[in-house]
């Protein structure tokens, strides 16, 4: 049993981490909410389908870092999604490198569920239905808020561009 | 979506390629790896703490220990009492009293009968009762004495 969730730990852990990481600016925190996910999944184990396990943690270890941002007071959760990073300026003369950390700064300024949504999807690469089972999403309302979050980026990005 | 849209999808699509799935930092793997060890560890403290609670044995007897006083009441109430000997008396003379009063009553109801039926249909109602209960019959007798 405890091999299972040892393979499920290399296999799952970046991803999650990942996915903290995108909604928690401390990597304390981030740290925090995914242990909590998988000592879930340890105590659950047993009551989840082996092939949504995936899904299940992204699902689980979403809701812990959100329940961690409502706790915050609203001013901190503010200076949070607009602290000053690099979207701000044109884009013109940023390097490959830079121009990621622009994307992730300003995937990071979206609201939820379009956040979870980018990172599960573009970043993680996830299938509409695995991003839907994650976010407790329909099908459609997976493809309408991705569409919806694409184009808050492109706004973004049409503000910067040279 | 027009064509400056497609443009800009375009880039960050190719900035998108740029962002990865960030790796773990070592404290976070070792602390997730730790997770079976010191959930084990919490569980078995937890049943050691409590054993009648630890895992649900005391709910799973508790309704069976509250029904035992509740069947020995039960027992105790529905068992039927023995008459001591001075009741069993007492009910053999009212009995006797009453197959008395019954042997009068058929005695008076044959004399009417008889006059108006005739003295064959009198014998059967006259017989006494109590011939057919010798228990009475004796008590009868003791009283006469």
């Amino acid at each position: 049993m405890s091999g299972t969730f040892h393979q499920w730990v290399d296999e799952f852990q970046d991803q999650a981490w990942t996915l903290a990481r995108y909604l928690l600016k401390d990597p304390s925190e981030a740290e925090d909410a995914c242990q909590e996910a998988f000592v879930k999944l340890w105590h659950k184990q047993d009551s989840i389908d082996p092939d949504k396990i995936r899904p299940w943690l992204m699902k689980v270890t979403r809701n812990g870092c959100l329940d961690r941002l409502r706790r915050r007071r609203p001013t901190e959760e503010l200076q949070e999604w607009h602290q000053p990073d690099v979207s701000s300026g044109p884009m013109q003369g940023l390097d490959q490198e830079e121009q990621g950390a622009w994307l992730k700064a300003t995937i990071n300024g979206l609201k939820e569920p379009y956040r979870s949504l980018v990172v599960l999807r573009d970043v993680q690469e996830y299938s509409y239905e695995e991003v839907g089972a994650a976010l407790e999403l329909s099908l459609s309302q997976v493809k309408t808020y991705l569409h919806r979050a694409r184009k808050q980026l492109r706004e973004q990005l049409a503000e910067v561009r040279p | 979506m027009n064509r400056d849209d497609k443009t800009l999808d375009a880039q960050i699509e190719a900035m998108m390629q740029e962002l990865s799935i960030e790796k773990a930092p070592a404290s976070l793997s070792a602390r997730l790896h730790r997770i079976p060890e010191e959930e084990s560890r919490k569980e078995r403290k937890t049943g050691q703490r409590r054993p009648w609670f630890g895992n649900g044995s005391f709910l799973r007897w508790a309704p069976a220990l509250a029904a035992v006083p509740v069947l020995i009441a039960v027992v105790l109430l529905t068992q039927p009492r023995q008459p001591s000997p001075a009741e069993v008396e007492l009910a053999r003379q009212q009995v006797a009293l009453a197959f008395a009063y019954l042997d009068k009553v058929g005695h008076r109801t044959g004399d009417e009968i008889q006059s108006v039926l005739g003295a064959e249909l009198r014998h059967s109602v006259k017989s006494p009762l109590s011939e057919h209960m010798p228990f009475t019959k004796q008590s009868l007798k003791e009283e006469s004495t």
